[in-house]
């Protein structure tokens, strides 16, 4: 079995190599075949491991010597598993999806799709190290492909302006996790990180390091601004970040440092209080937005906030709700995602003011999204309940009820954004210019892509158990808990089944009911009826109900104040600022010293160095 | 912190290091002559003058240790002097004269420091003092420390790119092997005066990024960038462990090859142009996509992102920071390329991508020039994959 671990990175190695041999010859969506052939490869391959790791087994091999005492060295658990099969599967579905989405670019795809191969290979490779060197490098690699895949279309401003925001934003908070290599190296002199040297090297201090890289990548608060401006990345690309390949690097560093090592109270503690702030922060914010990819965005913040919050928690069903969560997750955002992509591809914008009744023009497109907006509001028979009910039921077990009401709460603000997206853009009135406009569903490739991923969030919702025995399971027990959650059908049962889980269920659902009032309740009324909209003054204008603009200016009046609170760039921009105006300073002061008194000044700073070399 | 600079001055290769200089430095004088085919540096005389600086400097290398390789290095260094001053612009031959005196200063200095010390034991007083103050003086200015740097931005800004990339990536870095042997053959220089060589690290690694954001100039921005490495390389020096003089050796080679890189592409940007590129440009990837993706690779080299071969030197550099000073000297280092980050990333983006100025005309990049960078760009990618073949030759 051992020499399977290379077997996912020598298909995606191939996928890259035969790119680049053939990408002068193959036409664009050739190239997009083959990117998918390569990714499905690869997730066989990943799933030739899946055996073994449902017996508990871990798979280890080495293979060459990268730098002293730096073996490229794997070792490959359940956790590994499912952000492997997290990369290759998703990964896939969003490769196929590509084949028409990318099919008309004129210039890049051979870039676009090497590196979309080597970003799935980044997090199977960063997911099966059992070297921390090798950890970091692909924590870097990964963040290089976002970059260039973010600024893909470098000839637009917009775009290469959210790039330099993500790569400033994560390279500079990743020399967190370096430091933390560095330090245990030095105390324990290893690098291995399944060593148990390393446990009695790891300290507080370590693990905040390594936490602030995690936040950064995985958009906690306050490290979170960077992935609404990466939205003018290619839908794909967005899909990729948010559901599978970049995200979830985070996730997994931080559930990976239960395997290093046990965790102090005040550890818990502050996941939880992180993954809490960040809940509720992303929510608020994607409340506010009119375009459905920042809207995504900002849900993709507070939705990592609830699997954080899970690994936060830190029992055995905190882990495997969080674990669950994080699939779940990658199914039905990836899915949202390419429903984005799918209804700026056709219609030319994802503004949701400007769009509307599209249910009627693209009604596979509207169909899938309903299920995957399901899935992330909490809606039972998708995958999203599961993985809500088991996060609630974690939370009560665990006697913490803040989390519980956070939770809800911002299940409500999630089910009010959806809402909000969902009529806006697919139902309602079209407007006159989409009358206009030639609009088609989305083409079969891309159809697959997205009809893949959502019915994923049916099957999973449906039987949660398959994925919670084969994937969940493992992986929990790799992070050193024992295994004492069963899931059936629905998701409607666990072991720990109680009042508390009912509890759950009912929270969840009448979460999806106010949200579903309040947003009823701002809706236009059936242009027959003559009666206005209480408002609690006068009646609103006929046929004056709010739409996705009105009510992004409801949410941006009412909470201005939280917004200017919980904008972290608030302060990011005024240091950046300081910095360059200290440079701008310094340099105007040292500039006639380089030009005119270049002489005069070495001989005093020579004079300097001869007194303290003297008094020394 | 002073023990341990005294426990260990030694490098495990298994090869003479600097027989490894030699090789990277007779490649990169390929890729510049071929670059140079591609895109004129100058005339006859250009062509004599950097030719013979390229011998001079192998021959150095050749040599190994002594008296001849100061000699050839200090020739080498004459010979960059008279490249720069050859450019047919006033402030240029003002650069040169700059330069010139500088680097007597420094070579003088050097010599007479190197006279004195003749052993790895330390001088009777006061003699160690005096040739441990002309050693710091002058490799300082020398190698371009902050704050005596005050030659290198000139000839940055007003050299042809490929001589700039010749005095920064060859003659530099020749230059700074010396300072490498110093420490191996008179470690007390280093030792007694640990505090005085770190001040001139932290001030190089911090002076020089901030200035480098300062800068509107791209080759001036980069040569402040030189600094910027310089004090990285001085603080692996100063540390003297195995992991500080291999981290230092090989973030030299990489130094090197990154240097050539950026000027490279800077200088396709220039060539077509016509003038010199600063933050006034825009959108030059639109224009000269291969030069863009060799910017691009060489900022992210020089700051040691892996999978670049840059990021192999630095891990080490950055092993002997927290050897040396433990944790909060590792945040030191880090805050210090975090701006480098910021410069090579304000550049990047303003003059590289996004929307071009005029109209786009694809294809004027000289083939051969590209054909020079990708050749650099996959060079130092796959010893950044694979760079045990290296790493066992220095140790």
């Amino acid at each position: 079995v051992n020499q399977f671990v290379v077997l996912p990175l020598e298909a995606l190695g191939v996928g890259i190599l035969l790119q680049l041999a053939l990408g002068r010859v193959l036409s664009p969506k050739a190239k997009g075949w083959l990117a998918f052939l390569t990714g499905l490869v690869a997730l066989v391959r990943v799933l030739f491991l899946l055996p073994a790791i449902m017996q508990g087994k871990t798979i280890d091999a080495t293979l060459f010597q990268w730098d002293q005492n730096a073996f490229l060295q794997y070792h490959v658990d359940g956790l590994s598993l499912i952000f492997a099969l997290m990369a290759t599967g998703i990964g896939s579905a969003i490769l196929i999806y590509c084949v028409n989405y990318m099919a008309h670019e004129t210039e890049g795809t051979t870039r676009f799709y090497v590196l979309m191969l080597t970003f799935i290979a980044g997090l199977v490779n960063l997911v099966f190290s059992a070297n921390l060197l090798l950890v970091y490098l692909s924590w870097e690699v990964i963040g290089l492909c976002s970059y260039f895949l973010v600024g893909f279309w470098y000839k637009d401003s917009a775009a290469t302006n959210g790039a330099r925001k993500v790569l400033v934003m994560t390279h500079i908070p990743g020399y967190g996790l370096l430091a933390g290599i560095l330090l245990i190296y030095h105390q324990s002199g290893t690098l291995v990180w399944t060593d148990p040297a390393v446990s009695a090297a790891f300290t507080t201090g370590i693990f905040v390091l390594m936490l602030i890289a995690a936040m950064a990548k995985s958009v906690m608060f306050p490290l979170n601004t960077w992935i609404p401006e990466a939205m003018n990345a290619p839908t794909p690309v967005s899909a990729l970040l948010h559901s599978a390949c970049y995200v979830k690097a985070g996730v997994y560093l931080i559930a990976r440092m239960y395997s290093m090592v046990h965790w102090p109270h005040a550890w818990n503690v502050t996941v939880i209080t992180i993954g809490c702030v960040t809940i509720l922060t992303g929510a608020l914010f994607a409340l506010a937005q009119t375009d459905m990819k920042r809207m995504l965005a900002f849900s993709t913040i507070s939705q990592l906030g609830y699997i954080i919050t899970g690994l936060g928690i830190g029992t055995n069903l905190g882990i495997a709700a969080g674990l669950f969560y994080c699939l779940a997750h990658g199914l039905f955002k990836g899915t949202l995602f390419l429903c984005a992509g799918a209804v700026q591809h056709a219609t030319g914008t994802r503004d949701m003011r400007k769009l509307g009744g599209l249910a009627a023009r693209m009604p596979w497109t509207a169909r899938i999204w309903l299920i995957a907006a399901a899935s992330i509001i909490g809606i039972p028979l998708t995958n999203g309940f599961v993985a809500k009910w088991l996060l609630l039921d974690a939370a009560l077990n665990a006697n913490l009820p803040i989390v519980v009401v956070v939770a809800w709460l911002v299940s409500v603000i999630t089910a009010i954004y959806m809402l909000k997206a969902t009529v806006s853009v697919f139902y309602g009135e079209e407007p006159e210019w989409l009358k206009a406009t030639k609009v088609h569903d989305a083409e079969p490739s891309m159809l697959a892509g997205l009809g893949i991923l959502g019915s994923l969030c049916l099957v999973f919702g449906i039987a949660p158990q398959l994925l919670f025995r084969s994937l969940v399971t493992p992986a929990v027990n790799a992070l050193g808990f024992s295994q004492d959650v069963s899931l059936t059908w629905f998701g409607l049962q666990t072991s720990s089944a109680g009042v508390q889980v009912t509890l759950g269920a009912a929270i969840a659902v009448i979460a999806v009911l106010i949200g579903w009032m309040v947003f009823a309740l701002v809706q236009p009324r059936a242009q027959k009826t003559n009666a206005g909209v209480f408002t609690g003054g006068d009646p609103m204008p006929l046929n004056g109900g709010m739409n996705a603009e009105d009510f992004t200016v409801l949410a941006e009046t009412t909470l201005a104040p939280v917004y200017a609170v919980t904008n972290p760039d608030r302060v990011y921009f005024p240091l950046w600022q300081t910095i360059k105006k200290a440079a701008a300073w310094l340099g105007k002061v040292l500039a006639p010293l380089s030009e005119k008194y270049a002489v005069v000044a070495t001989v005093v700073l020579a004079l300097i160095v001869f007194v303290v070399v003297w008094l020394g | 912190m002073i023990s341990l600079l005294q426990n260990t001055v030694s490098l495990s290769g298994t090869v003479n290091w600097d027989w490894v200089f030699f090789g990277a430095f007779l490649l990169l004088m390929v890729a510049i002559v071929l670059y140079s085919l591609a895109i004129p540096q100058g005339g006859k005389r250009w062509w004599t003058l950097a030719l013979l600086l390229g011998a001079f400097v192998l021959a150095g290398m050749a040599v190994g240790e002594g008296t001849l390789r100061v000699v050839f290095l200090d020739i080498a260094a004459f010979l960059a002097v008279a490249l720069v001053w050859i450019a047919d612009c006033p402030k240029a031959k003002d650069a040169a004269r700059r330069y010139l005196i500088l680097m007597v200063i420094a070579m003088a200095f050097i010599a007479g420091g190197l006279y004195l010390v003749e052993g790895k034991a330390p001088l009777a007083a006061p003699l160690d003092k005096i040739a441990a103050a002309l050693l710091i003086v002058g490799f300082s200015l020398k190698l371009a420390f902050v704050p005596f740097y005050f030659w290198l931005p000139g000839v940055a800004e007003h050299s042809k790119p490929m001589t700039t990339a010749l005095i920064v990536a060859v003659v530099d870095i020749a230059a700074f092997t010396e300072l490498i042997h110093l420490r191996l053959n008179a470690g007390w220089v280093f030792e007694n005066y640990a505090t005085l060589w770190l001040v001139l690290a932290l001030l190089s690694m911090f002076g020089g990024a901030i200035l480098a954001l300062a800068q509107k100039n791209i080759k001036r921005m980069l040569a402040f960038s030189t600094m910027d490495d310089m004090g990285y390389l001085l603080l692996g020096t100063l540390v003297g462990t195995q992991a500080g003089l291999s981290g230092a050796l090989l973030a030299a080679l990489g130094h090197a090859f990154f240097k050539v890189i950026l000027f490279a592409a800077v200088g396709v940007a220039e060539f077509k142009n016509g003038h010199d590129l600063t933050i006034e440009d825009h959108g030059m990837a639109a224009l000269y996509p291969v030069s863009a993706a060799a910017f691009i690779a060489g900022a992210l080299g020089m700051i040691g992102v892996p999978p670049l071969f840059g990021f192999l030197g630095r891990w080490r550099l950055y092993l002997a920071g927290v050897e040396f000073g433990g944790w909060m000297f590792f945040i030191a280092m880090s805050l210090a390329t975090g701006l480098a980050l910021l410069y090579y990333v304000r550049v990047i983006h303003i003059v590289w991508l996004g929307k071009p100025d005029g109209e786009i005309v694809k294809g004027q990049e000289p083939k051969l020039a590209a054909f020079v960078l990708v050749v650099l760009m996959v060079l130092t990618l796959v010893v950044g994959l694979y760079p045990t073949w290296l790493t066992a030759l220095i140790g």
